[in-house]
């Protein structure tokens, strides 16, 4: 997760930091699977660690990730196994005398020795794979490599560990088989049933305490495997929420940069092979032809367009409103084809829009007198990874006393004064930007505020005092006589 | 009394002040209901499409105004746009006219500064249908100036929903024509209220709106003729007077001036012929009006005499020194544009751009219907009868008719001219129709003639008695011999009689009206809504299907080509790639450059060998061309090969020649019989490229020629197909760079695909051995 943290977090680093060298042997790993599947533009990764303590009362445990999967990782979360509320995670960033990120959770229980806990790590990495062959023509197939580090760091010692490589579609063209490992395993190395390879079990691997371990021991892996569906990257979204209590109407407009990160297209596109693989069923994995979102329900007039105007081939099924808070997984099904098939390489840039009905999304809290609207922080795309996310929130002119609640906290944020439609004194703009969202960052975010009655009423006040002002001055023109002479 | 009866009876209890407030709102909310008509009928484009700016040139527009909006007013004046005109470039400030895009630019102003945001392009492509309501009430004013309200609010009807009109005004039509009606009617208007009146203010506001027209549309010339027609007219008719040496002297002056600040028009009023006559009427004013003075204070004969002898030498020298000058070189003689005007096949021969627009063609005679419908034939009754009273204003109503006719049957697009002054004359004989057949008032019957003549007092109950009797009983002096012929005996009472007559009439006429609104409406539907960028057929179950080839071919150019990517095509689409593709263009709809265009038309034309230097050399990246045949979309750039052929011979005529592109025969023809320059040509092998493979083995055919494609696809060596639409209407395809390895292309092509490498000359026959 490519979070700031806020100035607090660093003087509790600090003391937990503290806490941490204290803490270092005070665990020990009995096993540890990390199991990756691999994707187009998001690696999802889950490690499950055994965790033994050696001490009493051990209860903060500390995570490490390589540097190179420090910087690809861009969602994290850590929960003990079975539980469903996330464990409070915090981030040390680069460890210098170890070459490694460093990240701390805190067990729910303090562990007793020889006390065991499992605790597992999911997390998404972004850009992590690449295409190779970085291009292919119309009528080739789409491959991409995964490179990673062979050994799963940890700061304890481990007695086993083992990574687990999976790959949706049937195809591995070629792995990397680890030399010089026999210091950890007497088997073979790696494995491959099916579409999944298995690096290891490798035993005894000592805790890392410095560079060296790294340097020495530490081997890259890479994978190329085939990928059949075309790898989407979004690199830019901005997403603009107009909130309205005039026409109780919630308005969320995406502009949407979309690119086709696959093999670059070799040669040309020729329609009339697209055509013939469409007529034949055989559309070559890395045309992105046509594209189908999860809208929320409730939404109504759905708007498509670009650059050049309505694009007309997208197709919406509406779904009616649900109850707020309920979990039923309703959604609008919006299908859309952009202008052309979108190629390796190619770009394709949109604006996709809705209304919605206003109350499915905001509340009136009786007590602080206060409106609480929750606005989604983004629709996914099929696999995609957004590399530049702006939300911008629009609240009811007059607004006040504002506070907001973002379920990821954003790299910056600001609050800014937006005029549109009538407006007197403008709209506050809540604008929150984030860097590499995945499909892991759903969420809401909730913003609270006032709204006087009086800002309700500015709108119809400053149109009635135009039009009578207007037709004062007609009733006057009209009634002077503003000859020179008589 | 039984003689002075009335058909049917009208209140008599009702104040003249309240019939006169009555009238005044009900004349209000009928020209509100004609604007709102107005620009409902003109919004078919919009609720059958979507909001989109149409055809060619309105891309343009909307890309100037785009910039005007965006950055301010000077940095649109000094706007060199390097993109047009590839290499060359485009000032674009100094060669539009700028009326249109800043008319625009202040709306967006104005609404930014009250706080309503709306979108440029909104504005742009509503922007017509707005000037239309203003064109309706203009031709309001102007028509009330003619004969009365009720004439006035018929003509503004007229002009609402004619197609004549509407064909250039539909939304998203974006184009000077937009802004330019109200302009023209509003400017004739202000002119003949200075006429009539001798006012200078109104002859200021005349030349204030002329100046406006000078800036947005170049059919101003139409305006800087038409009135010093009209004022030459009345001199020779011997109705010059101070009205009117006030108000043309004012226009002429004040308009003259202003027109001169327009940056593409600067001093052409004094110094093209266009512009002479405005001139030559102007000095004849001085030099009558400087007579007139001299005779007011002299009353020898014998003087006045020589005055005339020499008003007549002073114009006389004045023509002469026009003449001279044009002759000398100072005043430009007449373009090739004005010339096309008086000779129709001018253009076709000396200037093949010109005679290549399609709505440069001569009018058919049943698009004089489809666009004016009824009018048409009102429209020689309604100026027939402003012989009637033939007051000043008449005699410009009746030069305008005549003068716009004659352009109307010339062009197609003049058309427009044509349209509002049918409107005017149509809603005078329409309504002088109405007024003699609602009127109450019934004739004399002879017996008891004596008797009514004696007691007349239900005259002064109908307005329109007296101005009625007055046209039985003594006819304008000017038709009088020629109506007296047929008017009958004047003795015998005539008029109508009964209610059942009038019923019979009026029904007809409104019948008529109603016919005009239900063929408005359907020729508006279905012949003037359609943006032609976006193609609409409908799918068998009769929902609309869209076919956007074009936005797709040119998002995907905006998307996927380097910013500064040229793309060649045929100047009718350079405006649209500028406007959606945002790419450089070698040539486009503002056709200054003839060699330019040739030289695309060259490229097109010749073979691929000859091509490829002059595509390198213009530095062309991609080649866009628009190809029908597996649609049926007839609008295509083989349907327009002939222009390009023409217009590439025009400057090269020993290399292109225009009958090497037809068979023997005279055919025009692309299936295996196409003569070798035409299967040769860039062009046939850019559109028919691979074309037969997608059949299948079947036979390929052309849907748009109608004619069978043989089976093996032309070779390109030089060009690549880079992308195709998805209904093939446009092709794109990149110039291949220089070989690497200093090959010709068609030899490294021929290398890479196996093929050996044909032997120059024939091997040396072995002698024989004797």
């Amino acid at each position: 997760m490519a979070g700031h943290w806020g100035i607090q977090f660093s003087f509790v680093a600090l003391i937990l930091f503290v806490k941490l060298v204290s803490a270092e042997h005070s665990f020990e790993n009995t096993a540890i699977v990390r199991t990756v599947d691999l994707g187009g533009s998001l690696v999802h990764v889950t490690t499950t660690y055994a965790v033994k303590a050696l001490e009493d009362d051990s209860s903060i445990y500390t995570i490490a990730l390589g540097e190179d999967e420090a910087k690809k990782t861009s969602w994290m979360q850590a929960k003990v196994k079975g539980q469903t509320v996330p464990l409070q995670l915090e981030k040390f960033g680069l460890s210098p005398n170890t070459g490694a990120f460093l990240y701390a959770v805190e067990f729910p229980k303090a562990l007793k020795a020889n006390g065991t806990a499992n605790l597992v790590v999911e997390t998404v990495q972004t850009h992590a794979t690449y295409p190779w062959p970085k291009t292919a023509a119309q009528n080739e197939g789409q491959s991409l490599k995964y490179e990673a580090d062979l050994f799963i760091l940890s700061p304890y010692p481990t007695l086993v560990q083992r990574t687990k490589i999976k790959s949706q579609f049937p195809k591995i063209h070629s792995y990397t088989t680890p030399e010089g490992v026999d210091a950890f395993t007497l088997e073979s190395p790696v494995t491959k049933s099916g579409a999944t390879l298995t690096y290891g079990p490798y035993n005894n691997i000592p805790a890392f305490t410095n560079k060296d371990f790294t340097k020495s021991q530490q081997k890259r892996i890479a994978v190329q495997y085939e990928y059949g569906n075309p790898i989407l990257e979004i690199t830019r979204l901005e997403r603009a929420a107009e909130i309205s209590h005039w026409g109780a109407n919630l308005n969320i407009q995406d502009n949407v940069w979309l690119h086709n990160a696959g093999p670059e297209l070799k040669g040309h596109f020729s329609r009339l092979e697209y055509q013939s693989q469409g007529y034949f069923r055989r559309v070559a994995p890395h045309t992105l032809s046509s594209l189908s979102l999860h809208l929320p329900a409730g939404i109504h007039d759905v708007y498509f367009y670009d650059l050049n105007g309505n694009v007309s081939t997208s197709h919406i099924r509406y779904a009616p409103s649900v109850p707020k808070g309920s979990s039923s997984n309703h959604f609008s099904l919006f299908e859309f084809r952009p202008r052309y098939p979108v190629m390796g390489g190619w770009n394709y840039s949109f604006t996709l829009g809705w209304d919605a009905p206003l109350a499915d999304y905001a509340g009136w809290d009786k007590e602080s007198g206060k409106y609480i609207v929750g606005i989604p922080l983004q629709t996914l795309y099929p696999g995609a990874v957004v590399d530049e996310a702006e939300v911008k929130i629009i609240l009811p002119e007059g607004a006040s006393d504002i506070k907001f609640y973002p379920p990821f906290p954003a790299i910056e944020n600001t609050i800014s004064n937006y005029i549109t439609y009538l407006d007197t004194t403008g709209r506050p703009e809540i604008t929150l930007q984030y860097q590499q969202l995945t499909d892991r960052h759903v969420g809401v975010i909730y913003v609270e505020y006032r709204v006087p009655f009086s800002a309700h009423l500015k709108k119809p006040l400053a149109v009635a005092t135009a039009l009578i002002a207007l037709f004062a001055l007609a009733f006057t023109w009209k009634r002077v006589d503003t000859r020179i002479q008589k | 009394m039984a003689t002075n009866s009335k058909a049917y009876s009208l209140p008599s209890n009702v104040s003249p002040e309240t019939v006169a407030n009555t009238s005044s709102l009900l004349r209000i909310v009928s020209l509100a209901l004609i604007s709102g008509a107005a620009i409902a009928s003109r919004l078919f484009a919009v609720v059958n499409f979507e909001s989109i700016i149409h055809e060619f040139d309105p891309w343009f527009n909307y890309r100037a105004t785009r910039v005007l909006a965006s950055k301010g007013f000077y940095a649109f004046w000094n706007w060199f746009d390097p993109t047009a005109w590839y290499p060359l470039g485009r000032v674009v400030g100094g060669t539009v006219y700028p009326g249109l895009m800043a008319t625009s630019g202040v709306i967006y102003n104005i609404l930014h500064a009250l706080h309503l945001p709306v979108d440029i392009r909104n504005i742009c492509v509503l922007l017509a249908p707005g000037f239309s309501a203003l064109t309706a009430w203009s031709t309001y004013m102007f028509t009330k100036e003619m004969k009365d309200e009720s004439a006035g609010l018929l003509a503004a009807a007229f002009i609402g929903i004619v197609p004549g009109y509407i064909s250039r005004s539909v939304a998203g039509s974006y184009d000077n024509e937009a802004i330019a009606i109200f302009l023209l009617m509003f400017t004739f208007y202000c002119w003949i209220k200075a006429l009539k009146t001798g006012s200078a203010l109104f002859g200021t506001l005349a030349a204030l709106f002329y100046f406006y027209m000078v800036a947005a549309w170049g059919g101003y010339a139409f305006i800087t003729n038409m009135i010093p027609l009209h004022a030459l007219a009345l001199i020779l008719m011997g109705r010059y007077s101070s009205r009117l040496y006030v108000a043309y002297s004012s226009w002429y002056a004040i308009g003259t001036l202003a027109s001169m600040q327009v940056p593409f028009v600067g001093f052409q009023p004094v110094r093209t012929s266009e512009h002479m006559g405005a001139l030559g009427v102007f000095g004849l004013l001085q030099i009558i009006a400087f007579a007139e003075l001299v005779r007011s204070h002299v009353s020898s004969k014998q003087f006045q005499s020589l005055l005339y002898a020499s008003v007549i030498g002073a114009g006389i020298l004045g023509t002469a020194g026009i003449v001279g000058l044009t002759y000398k070189g100072w005043i430009a003689p007449w373009t090739g544009r004005f010339y096309s005007l008086w000779d129709t096949g001018y253009a076709k021969k000396y200037i093949p751009i010109i005679a290549s627009v399609s709505e440069h063609q001569p009018t058919a005679w049943p698009s004089f219907f489809m666009d004016l419908h009824f009018l048409i034939f009102l429209f020689p009754a309604g100026v027939a009868m402003c012989f009637k009273q033939l007051r000043d204003e008449h005699v410009f109503v009746i030069i305008y008719a005549v003068v716009a006719s004659y352009f109307a049957g010339v062009m197609v697009r003049l058309m427009l001219t044509l349209t509002p002054c049918v409107c005017v004359a149509a809603a005078v004989a329409f309504s002088s129709l109405l007024d003699t057949y609602i009127d109450p008032a019934e004739p004399n019957v002879p017996k008891e003639e004596a008797e009514a003549t004696e007691a007349d007092p239900g005259a002064a109950d109908a307005p329109t008695t007296p101005k009625k009797a007055k046209k039985a009983s003594a006819p304008p002096p000017t038709l009088g011999d020629f109506v007296g012929k047929f008017v009958v005996d004047e003795k015998k009472p005539h008029g109508i009689f009964g209610l059942n007559t009038r019923l019979a009439v009026i029904l007809n006429a409104l019948a008529m009206l109603v016919f005009f609104v239900l063929h408005c409406t359907w020729v508006t539907a279905n012949a003037y809504s359609s943006p032609s960028v976006v193609l609409a057929s409908s799918n068998p179950d009769g929902s609309q299907h869209i076919i956007d080839d074009f936005r797709e071919a040119y998002y995907w150019l905006r998307q996927n080509t380097p910013q500064d990517a040229v793309v060649m095509s045929w100047w009718d689409y350079g405006y649209q790639i500028a406007g959606m593709a945002d790419r450089p263009t070698l040539v486009d709809n503002n056709t200054w450059n003839n060699t330019h265009i040739a030289t695309v038309g060259k490229a097109m034309s010749s073979s691929e060998e000859v091509a490829y230097p002059i595509l390198r050399k213009h530095d062309v990246d991609y080649v866009l061309i628009i190809f029908g045949g597996l649609l049926g979309y007839s609008g295509d750039d083989i349907n327009k090969f002939l222009w390009m052929v023409r217009i590439a011979q025009g400057v090269w005529p020993n290399e292109i020649q225009e009958p090497n592109y037809f068979t023997p025969r005279g055919e025009y023809r692309v299936d295996d019989q196409a003569p070798p320059a035409m299967k040769n040509s860039l062009m046939y092998k850019m559109s028919y490229y691979r074309f037969a493979e997608l059949f299948g083995g079947q036979p390929a055919q052309d849907r748009v020629r109608g004619q069978q494609i043989s089976k093996t696809s032309p070779t390109l060596d030089y060009l690549d197909e880079a992308f195709t639409s998805e209904n093939w209407i446009v092709r794109i395809y990149q110039v291949r760079k220089e070989d690497l390895l200093g090959r010709d292309l068609k030899l490294a092509n021929a290398f890479e695909a196996g093929r050996k490498r044909k032997k120059q000359k024939p091997p040396v026959r072995r002698r024989a051995i004797a």
